[in-house]
C-alpha cells in the first residue's frame, strides 16, 4: 500500500509534466498546423539556460526569467522556418515533423558537444532539495509538490485562455476551420505567431517545474521525452487537448507503477507496449482526432 | 435616376488553378444600394470570382473597392475594410456555440458589437433563442442564417453571398431571399452568386451571366429574364 501511494504521487507529478508538454505540443498542431517534435528539446535547452544563470548569479529570479525567455525566444525563432514549410503548396503536416526532427537532433548535438562539456547538468541542492512531508515510507518532495500544483495552475490558466478569452476563441476558430477563420478576417499568421508565444511561455514554465522535479537534465532528455509526448498525443488523438490531459497523467502513473513493482528499468517497455496495444485497437486515438 | 456611387469595380480579372482557367478577364461593377446577381451553372467560376475578391485565391487584374485597389491586400485587411463573404455550404464553426460564432464574425468590428447583435437577432430571432446551442446541431437552414448573421456582425459595406439556396427546402430559400431583400432595403449592397437564376433575378436589380469563366451577358434583371439566350440556357424557359 505504501509503495502504491508513493508511486501514485510520483506518477501524478511526472504525469502532470507530460500533460503540460502534450498540451503545448497539441496547441502547435491545432493552431500552427505543425508537429513540433523539438518542443521538449526547447524545454530542456531552457533548463540549461536556467541552470547556467543560476550557476553564474545564484539569483533565482534571474534564473526563472532566463528560463522562460529562452523558451519563448526559441519557439518564436522557429516560427518562420515552419511557416515557410507549411506555406509550400502540396506539403502536409508531416513535412513539419521532419523539420522539427532535424531541429531536435541539432539541439541534442549542441548540448552533448558544447554545453557543460556534454555532461548532464545538476541543479544546486538549494534549488531542489527538501521534503515537505513524510508518512512512513511515503515522502512528498518539494519538486513533486511544485510539479503538481504548478501543472494544475498552468492547465487551468491555459484552458481559461482558450475558452474564456477573445484570443482563445481565435485559436479555436483556426483549429476548427482554417478556411472559415480566414474568411471572416482572422489574421492567421499573427494569431499563429501568438500561439508560438503561448507555447514558449508554457515551455519555460515546464522547464522550471521539470528542473525542480528531476533536479538534473542531460542532452538526451529532450529526445527521450519527445518520443513519449508524440506517442501520448497520438494515443490520445492528435490535437485532442482533453485526451492529452487524461493520457499524459496515465502515462506518468503507469511508468511510476512499473518502476515501483517491476525490477530494473521496465517502465518504458510497459508504457510503450500499452500504447502499442491501444493504437492497434483504436488507430484514431482514444479520444479521436480532427487532424487528417 | 441619380448616379450611384461605385462600391466595387472589377477589371480584367482572371483566376487560374494550374492549367485550369476558372475566370478569364472578367469585368463587373456593383453600385451602392444595389443587389447584383452572378448567375452561372456548376463550375462557371462564381465561387472563384468571390474568393478572388477576398484574395483567398490569388487573382490577376484589378479590383477597386471604394475606389482603392485591393488586389494585393491580405484577406484580413480586405475583410477589415468592409467586405464580407458568406460562403457556399454552411461554413460555420460547428463545435462552438451560436453566440461564439457571432462573436467571431465581429472580429473587425467589436466596438459596436451590441448594436450589430441586436440587428442580427432582429433579422433572425431563432439565433437569439439558440444562442448557447452548439452550432453544429442547428438545422441546415438555421446554419445558413447563422452564416449570414455572422457576416452581418462585421457591419460590412458589401455583402457577397455564395449560393444561399444550396441544399435548402423551397420554403427556407424563400425566407432567405426575403431577408436579402430586406437587408437591401435597409441599405446593404449585395453581390449574390446563384445557380437558381429565377430566384436570384427576382431579388436583384442587375445581373451577370457567367459561362466557363466568361461573362456572356449582363443587364438589368428584367432584361436578363426576357433575354432568349439566358432563358434557354439558365432559366429553362420557365420564367
Ligand atoms: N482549388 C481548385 N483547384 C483546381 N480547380 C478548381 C479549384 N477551385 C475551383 N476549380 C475549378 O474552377 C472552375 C470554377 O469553379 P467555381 O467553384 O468557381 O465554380 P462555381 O461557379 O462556383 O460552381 P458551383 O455552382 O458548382 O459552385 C471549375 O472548373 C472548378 O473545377
Ligand atoms: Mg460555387
Amino acid at each position: 500500500m505504501e509503495v502504491f501511494l508513493a508511486q501514485l504521487i510520483n506518477g501524478l507529478a511526472l504525469g502532470s509534466i507530460y500533460v503540460l508538454l502534450v498540451t503545448g505540443f497539441n496547441l502547435m498542431i491545432l493552431v500552427a498546423r505543425i508537429i513540433q517534435f523539438a518542443y521538449p528539446q526547447f524545454v530542456v535547452l531552457s533548463m540549461y539556460a536556467c541552470w547556467e544563470v543560476l550557476r553564474l548569479t545564484n539569483n533565482v529570479f534571474l534564473a526563472v526569467f532566463a528560463c522562460i525567455s529562452t523558451s519563448i525566444v526559441l519557439n518564436i525563432l522557429s516560427e518562420p522556418i515552419f511557416r515557410r514549410i507549411t506555406n509550400m503548396k502540396g506539403i502536409d503536416i508531416n513535412a513539419s515533423f521532419v523539420a522539427s526532427l532535424g531541429i531536435a537532433i541539432v539541439i541534442t548535438d549542441i548540448m552533448s558537444h558544447s554545453l557543460n562539456y556534454g555532461f548532464p547538468i545538476a541543479f544546486p541542492t538549494s534549488w531542489v532539495e527538501g521534503s515537505l512531508a513524510r508518512f512512513g515510507l511515503i515522502m512528498i518532495s518539494k519538486g513533486q509538490l511544485y510539479a503538481l500544483a504548478g501543472s494544475i495552475i498552468a492547465v487551468l490558466l491555459f484552458f481559461y485562455l482558450l475558452y474564456r478569452t477573445k484570443q482563445g476563441r481565435l485559436f479555436r476558430a483556426i483549429a476548427e476551420n482554417r478556411f472559415a477563420a480566414r474568411l471572416i478576417g482572422i489574421p492567421i499568421v499573427k494569431t499563429s505567431i501568438f500561439s508560438y508565444f503561448i507555447a514558449g511561455l508554457l515551455g519555460g514554465f515546464i522547464a522550471i517545474l521539470l528542473s525542480l522535479l528531476l533536479g538534473s537534465a542531460s542532452p538526451w532528455l529532450g529526445e527521450f521525452v519527445a518520443l513519449k509526448i508524440l506517442a501520448v498525443s497520438i494515443v490520445a488523438g492528435l490535437g485532442n487537448l482533453r485526451g492529452g490531459l487524461v493520457c499524459g497523467l496515465c502515462l506518468g502513473v503507469t511508468e511510476a507503477m512499473a518502476m515501483g513493482y517491476l525490477s530494473g528499468s521496465w517502465s518504458n517497455v510497459v508504457s510503450f507496449v500499452i500504447m502499442l496495444i491501444i493504437i492497434l485497437i483504436k488507430p484514431q486515438g482514444l479520444f479521436g482526432t480532427s487532424i487528417s | 435616376m441619380k448616379k450611384k456611387n461605385n462600391i466595387l469595380k472589377i477589371e480584367n480579372l482572371s483566376v487560374t488553378y494550374g492549367p485550369i482557367k476558372a475566370l478569364r478577364k472578367a469585368n463587373l461593377e456593383v453600385n451602392e444600394g444595389e443587389v447584383v446577381a452572378l448567375i452561372g451553372a456548376n463550375g462557371a467560376g462564381k465561387t472563384s470570382l468571390l474568393k478572388a475578391i477576398l484574395n483567398i485565391e490569388k487573382p490577376n487584374g484589378k479590383i477597386l473597392f471604394l475606389g482603392k485597389d485591393i488586389i494585393s491586400k491580405s484577406t484580413d485587411n480586405i475583410v477589415a475594410s468592409g467586405i464580407c463573404l458568406i460562403p457556399e455550404g454552411h461554413v460555420i464553426f460547428s463545435s462552438m456555440t451560436v453566440f461564439e460564432n457571432l462573436q467571431l464574425g465581429a472580429y473587425h468590428n467589436s466596438y459596436d458589437f451590441d448594436k450589430n447583435l441586436e440587428k442580427v437577432f432582429a433579422y433572425f430571432p431563432i439565433l437569439q433563442e439558440r444562442s448557447s446551442q452548439i452550432a453544429g446541431t442547428l438545422s441546415g437552414g438555421e446554419q445558413q442564417m447563422l452564416s449570414i448573421g455572422r457576416g452581418l456582425m462585421s457591419n460590412p459595406k458589401l455583402i457577397m453571398i455564395d449560393e444561399p439556396s444550396l441544399g435548402l427546402a423551397p420554403k427556407i430559400v424563400a425566407d432567405i431571399f426575403e431577408i436579402l431583400s430586406e437587408l437591401n432595403e435597409e441599405g446593404y449592397t449585395i453581390l449574390l452568386a446563384e445557380q437558381n437564376a429565377k430566384k436570384a433575378l427576382e431579388c436583384a436589380h442587375r445581373g451577370y451571366v457567367l459561362e466557363t469563366g466568361r461573362f456572356i451577358l449582363q443587364g438589368t434583371s428584367r432584361e436578363l429574364m426576357n433575354n432568349q439566350k439566358a432563358r434557354r440556357v439558365y432559366l429553362g424557359g420557365s420564367v
